[in-house]
């Protein structure tokens, strides 16, 4: 049942640690290949940030927020990112997922194309793992929704 | 003879009340003076008040405040002071920032960011001090043999007026041991009690006072802060 929360306190806290969750999560993703961490584990934290806000907010004022649209949008353009940087090292004569070919067009080191490659990808992963995760709590939260409609 | 001096006497006695009328005149003119000056100031200063308010209330101070915080806690966190990392936290930050600056500082009051924060500051040590008497007392009430524990609920209207005070107290009540707010509804607080002494010193009020002062509340907004009477005082001393 995702209801707006009555408490105020756990409302006006969520409401003040929400950015700071949503920084960290940026930052385990942007960190991922130096440090544990990662596109998935980043994605999660950032999906948790979203759906603490929803559950202390409401359906509807999250869903100002970030729609269903946007979320289709931001999973398939997180997978796009993954496969394009995979397909471009295709292009460029290489495996696929082979970063150091990416070295020509970045114009940088075979190596250092290698570390921008992976913080692409860890960003696609992020990306498409916070909106699924998130339409997969949306969907079935809507889907009690729609029976309280039903309802009434 | 004496009558001369007895004349003279009453002459100079005379002249003395005449300069400590007119220095007592010349005092209370400045005093009155200083008074409308500081009246002045005070207007001044509660203006800046509001004004300071409805800027903060503007979205983009409200971008920027949240963030220069983000971008803090990024540097904290990554711990990588290269241009490429700094330029990533600054993008995401912004990203952030964009997102959830309506998050962070929704349903601003009246008053200004700064001084609430400042005096925030100013309340945790006072806050720890709190924390560590009710810790050495809750200690002794649980270490003596005869037990003298009265739990009890008690119920009171807040004078505070914003959420953001209301969480400060409730959890300023919660750190404090002996004391648990159980539930906030519509500005009335539940609080369970560890025996009479707590009770009695949350009833008296100086926590909730405290905090109306941190967020510039109730009847705490000017009094203090914009009326100084310093330079009145100051005035009058090197006049005397």
């Amino acid at each position: 049942m995702i209801q707006k929360s009555d408490d105020i306190i756990i409302k006006t806290l969520a409401r003040i640690l929400v950015p700071f969750i949503q920084i960290y999560a940026l930052y385990v993703i942007m960190h991922g290949h130096y440090s544990p961490g990662g596109g998935f584990q980043g994605g999660v934290i950032l999906a948790a940030s979203i759906i603490l806000l929803m559950i202390t907010h409401g359906l509807k004022d999250t869903q100002k927020r970030m729609s269903e649209k946007t979320v289709a949008i931001l999973s398939s353009s997180g997978v796009l990112i993954y496969a394009g940087i995979g397909v471009v090292c295709l292009i460029l004569a290489g495996n696929y997922l082979d970063y150091s070919k990416l070295a020509k067009l970045l114009h940088v080191a075979p190596a250092h194309a290698r570390s921008l490659g992976i913080l692409g990808i860890e960003i696609g992963v992020g990306l498409a793992v916070m909106a699924v995760m998130f339409s997969v709590f949306f969907d079935i939260s809507r889907g009690e929704v729609s029976q309280e409609d039903e309802d009434e | 003879m004496e009558v001369t001096l007895l004349i003279e006497a009453m002459d100079t006695s005379f002249r003395l009340m005449e300069d400590a009328r007119s220095q007592a005149v010349d005092l209370l003119n400045t005093a009155v003076k200083l008074t409308s000056e500081t009246r002045d100031i005070e207007e001044k200063n509660i203006q800046a008040i509001f004004t300071g308010a409805q800027e903060a209330k503007s979205g983009f101070q409200n971008l920027v405040v949240t963030f220069l915080m983000l971008f803090a806690f990024w540097v904290l966190l990554s711990g990588k002071y290269d241009l490429f990392h700094l330029a990533l936290g600054v993008i995401c930050s912004l990203l952030i920032a964009y997102l959830t600056h309506d998050l962070l500082f929704a349903n601003v009051r009246v008053g200004d960011a700064r001084v609430i924060a400042y005096r925030f500051f100013a309340y945790i040590p006072w806050l720890l001090y709190q924390i560590i008497t009710a810790n050495i007392y809750v200690a002794s009430v649980v270490l003596r043999p005869k037990q003298h524990v009265d739990p009890q609920i008690l119920r009171f209207k807040t004078k505070l007026e914003s959420d953001i005070s209301w969480v400060t107290l409730a959890n300023s009540i919660t750190l404090t041991p002996g004391t648990i707010t159980m539930d906030i509804r519509d500005g009335e607080f539940i609080v369970h009690a560890l025996d009479k002494k707590v009770a009695a010193d949350l009833n008296a009020g100086e926590m909730e006072d405290r905090i109306a002062h941190v967020f510039m509340e109730a009847d705490h907004i000017y009094v203090q802060d914009a009326l100084d009477v310093a330079p009145i005082f100051g005035e009058l001393k090197r006049g005397l």
